[in-house]
């Protein structure tokens, strides 16, 4: 007996871990929300490209797009007409390419971008790069001016990223002379980002500049220069306007180098625009649809793989259980009387239909006249079969004749009257005539309250949208439901209506 | 708190609840494939006779509808009787006839009774109301037993009967189970029979039980109900004890009666009797069943266990109350 005690709490404590595991695990892990009222910020980018072409002119046309990098792509899309379209790596960057043979006259491509921050895995970190470069010496004026600029930097830094925060401090300082030497009359950002990067060389430092969109609601907005260098662990971004290191949240690296963003062949006035706007999605619809794309959908929302009916099927399904869990502890734990095992149960799914109130007055007026229906029968002394029959087709009607006229009323809920399991109030209704009989009204009565109760408590516990959100996306806790059950196998406790049952004998023994 | 120190007190009494009865004694000493022989009592009845105990005499068995009309026939031969199902539970569906009236049934609690009246009862039975699982029953026609007189004073119509649970051979608790008015002369606590616990070793009736309260005195005549020797109280604890031996279960309910001219006999059998007899002795049913496993597992006892009259003898010295 102890052993097999034994083997029964390990049993339940090897599904509890089992569980718990495979919930956290699709947690922490999957990143699936909790919630499902949980949102995420998608951020579509449109990139607007608009060009002229001459006639029949071939036009070739590459643009940088985003690496995959701390974002997860949702969708990509590249809408042109009458262009061949071609994506391609070009160092650390990838780009893409438009070509046509005979474009003509005002030219427009789309390439449209859905990111996401959620679910992107987070240890994909940026390729390291160099540490160390070799720079040519800068000669003449240029090259006093920079070792002029460097000297004191050397001496107020004490590494790569200070130096360089330093050296972005300087060169922003326009009224130096020497800076006017390097910038040659042009003060825009990019010109400045250029000075910063020659001085950089010249300490050998790497740096390189990276084209960032920012993640914000603006309508058009132009890429900001950034400069990002790596120091041995990780890269580290400056903003070449005002010194401020580290890359905000919301940037998105476009591309890195110096090149131009688009390079067209073949056309005339290049526009480019970008527009950034916003959308919440739920993070489950959000979960749904970037497993697939990260090549790792098995298991992880294998519910959410059935066909939708199924799905919705399921979530009532998978509730059963956690009903049942509730009669198993109300009986006992508490002591409730309740007809039958899982009746309870069964009624509370019937309350799923008709709503709690609906479903109670429903099975207390149905139970009620079919009770005295059963009464009358019991003279006509029919067989059980017949009679359970009888009862059956009389609930029916009973079922019918209240959809009706509720619909003529006007209450539209009462029609949901007709999926209350018929079978069921015909048992409930012969079970407690029997009681009735043998027990008394007093004990049928109590033993309907309690299975009123239990249902009652089996519908609140297996409604809540919640509650069913968590059983649908982490079935792992049926598991947990599994050794709770397991546990309460071998519970030896009393009941609590055992404690009033038995209180006459806590007491001494009156004498007589 | 309220709870706690009931449940301590409890505890401290050895008293059984479901749950523990469930795991430590059912499914420990109750083997699942014996569960028939108790459930149907026309098996019960056949085996005790086989093994010579004694049972009330069996009259008939109606087991179809084609039987049930040679019903008459079959009741022309006696003017008492029982009829129950033959799976029935907590003394459902039995139903005493004490007497005939101008061809009529006379029912204990008076009630008169045409012989469709019986047949609908049967007919009713044989589908299964009564029955545990609701499946197709059997109805036993039975001799009806005459109670013996000691139990005039504290009893209301009906037969009184004895209940004796059974750990592995060994009676651990006693109960009388007198009918009252409310249980219409049915002796099952639960249809408002009051039990009244009674001394292993002495046979002398101790306090009792109604409702789940302690009661000192019949709640219909008035009279103490306890003081009350019984008679053959030994020959009583060795029938019980042979139910061991009869079935194989060892945790089991013996209901016995005393008929005023056949003595002691078996009614039937429980492989999961109730809890009540604990209030009835006001001894907790745990302590006891520990002091027969401490037994059991201490003594060098004989190859193959101690005999019936052995193990009585043993529970009326182990259980002797001052």
């Amino acid at each position: 007996m102890r052993s097999v005690r034994l083997h029964a709490t390990l049993l339940a404590l090897v599904l509890l871990a089992l569980g718990l595991t495979s919930v956290f695990w699709q947690v922490f892990v999957r990143d699936i929300p909790l919630l499902e009222s949980e949102t995420d910020p998608v951020w579509i980018i449109d990139t607007r490209l608009e060009f002229d072409s001459k006639k029949n002119n071939p036009v070739k046309v590459q643009m940088f797009v985003p690496p995959n990098g701390d974002f997860v792509t949702l969708n990509e899309s590249f809408v042109s007409n009458n262009y061949g379209v071609n994506v391609h790596k070009s160092g650390e960057n990838r780009q893409v390419t438009w070509s046509t043979r005979r474009a003509d006259g005002h030219q427009v491509l789309y390439y449209r971008l859905v990111l996401t921050r959620r679910f992107s895995i987070a240890d994909q970190a940026a390729p390291p790069g160099p540490q160390f470069r070799q720079s040519a010496p800068l000669l003449g004026a240029e090259g006093l001016a920079a070792e002029a600029l460097l000297a004191p930097i050397r001496d107020q830094s004490a590494d790569i990223e200070t130096f360089i925060s330093e050296t972005i401090r300087r060169v922003n300082d326009i009224k130096d002379d020497n800076v006017r030497v390097l910038l040659r009359g042009d003060y825009s950002v990019a010109s400045r980002a250029g000075v910063v990067d020659l001085l950089l060389a010249a300490a050998h430092i790497p740096a390189e500049q990276v084209h960032t969109v920012r993640l914000g609601l603006q309508q058009s907005q132009e890429p900001e220069l950034w400069l990002r260098s790596y120091n041995g662990k990780n890269w580290l971004y400056f903003n070449p306007a005002d010194g401020v290191q580290g890359l905000p949240e919301d940037r998105l690296v476009w591309w890195s180098g110096d090149k131009p963003l688009v390079k067209i062949d073949g056309g005339r006035h290049l526009q480019v625009g970008f527009s950034v706007s916003k959308n919440e999605m739920s993070a489950i619809q959000l979960a749904q649809s970037v497993q697939p794309l990260q090549d790792r959908s098995f298991w992880t929302l294998s519910l959410y793989d059935l066909p939708l009916e199924a799905q919705h099927t399921f979530r009532i399904i998978v509730m059963i259980p956690l009903g049942v869990l509730l009669i198993l502890l109300l009986r006992n734990l508490i002591g409730l009387e309740t007809l039958g095992t899982f009746t309870p149960v069964l009624v509370a799914l019937a309350f799923r239909e008709t709503d709690l109130i609906w479903g109670i007055i429903l099975f207390t007026v149905i139970t009620a006249l079919g009770l005295s229906l059963r009464s009358y029968l019991e003279q006509l002394r029919l067989q059980m079969l017949p009679r359970l029959s009888v009862v059956l087709t009389f609930v029916v009607i009973l079922i019918t004749v209240i959809s009706v006229l509720t619909h003529k009323l006007g209450l539209e809920r009462g029609v949901s009257v007709a999926l209350f399991p018929m079978v069921i109030l015909t048992m409930v209704i012969e079970r407690l005539s029997i009681v009735w009989e043998e027990r008394g009204g007093g004990h049928s009565m109590k033993v309907a309250f309690g299975t009123l109760v239990a249902a009652t408590l089996a519908h609140l516990i297996m409604s809540p949208s919640e509650l069913i959100y968590i059983f649908f996306t982490f079935p792992g806790i049926l598991l947990v439901l599994v050794s709770i059950m397991l546990l309460m196998g071998h519970y030896r406790g009393y009941r609590l209506m055992e404690l009033i049952r038995f209180k006459a004998m806590t007491k001494e023994t009156p004498e007589k | 708190m309220f709870g706690i120190s009931t449940w301590r007190a409890l505890r401290n009494r050895g008293v059984l609840g479901i749950n523990q009865r469930n795991c430590d004694l059912v499914l420990k000493y109750n083997d699942r494939h014996l569960y028939p022989l108790v459930d149907d009592k026309l098996l019960t009845k056949e085996r005790a006779m086989a093994s010579g105990i004694r049972v009330p005499e069996l009259y008939g068995v109606v087991s179809t509808e084609q039987g049930i009309s040679e019903l008459g026939q079959l009741l022309s031969a006696h003017s008492d009787f029982v009829i129950k199902p033959a799976q029935g539970a907590g003394g459902d569906g039995v139903l005493v006839v004490n007497d005939r009236f101008e061809g009529m049934y006379r029912a204990s609690g008076g009630k008169l009774l045409s012989l469709e009246d019986l047949e609908f009862h049967i007919s009713s039975m044989l589908s299964g109301v009564y029955s545990l699982g609701g499946h197709r029953d059997r109805a036993l026609i039975e001799y009806r037993v005459k109670p013996d007189p000691v139990f005039s004073a504290i009893s209301f119509e009906g037969v009184p009967d004895i209940r004796v649970i059974v750990l592995r051979g060994y009676p651990v608790l006693a109960m009388l189970r007198l009918p009252t008015r409310q249980s219409n002369g049915k002796a099952n606590l639960h249809q408002g029979a009051i039990g009244v616990g009674v001394d292993i070793a002495t046979g002398q009736t101790l306090g009792g039980t109604w409702h789940n309260m302690k009661i000192q005195r019949h709640p219909d005549t008035a009279n103490p109900v306890s003081g009350v020797q019984l008679p053959n109280w030994n020959e009583f604890l060795q029938l019980s004890s042979v139910c061991y031996e009869l079935t194989g279960l060892g945790y089991l309910g013996v209901d016995l009666v005393l008929d005023e001219t056949l003595g002691p006999m078996i009614l039937e059998l429980n492989a999961r009797p109730g809890l009540n007899i604990q209030i009835a002795n006001d001894v907790g049913l745990m302590s006891r069943v520990k002091q027969v496993e401490h037994h059991l597992a201490s003594t060098r006892l004989p190859y193959g266990g101690e005999t019936p009259m052995q193990r009585v003898r043993w529970s009326q010295a182990a259980f002797f109350k001052e």
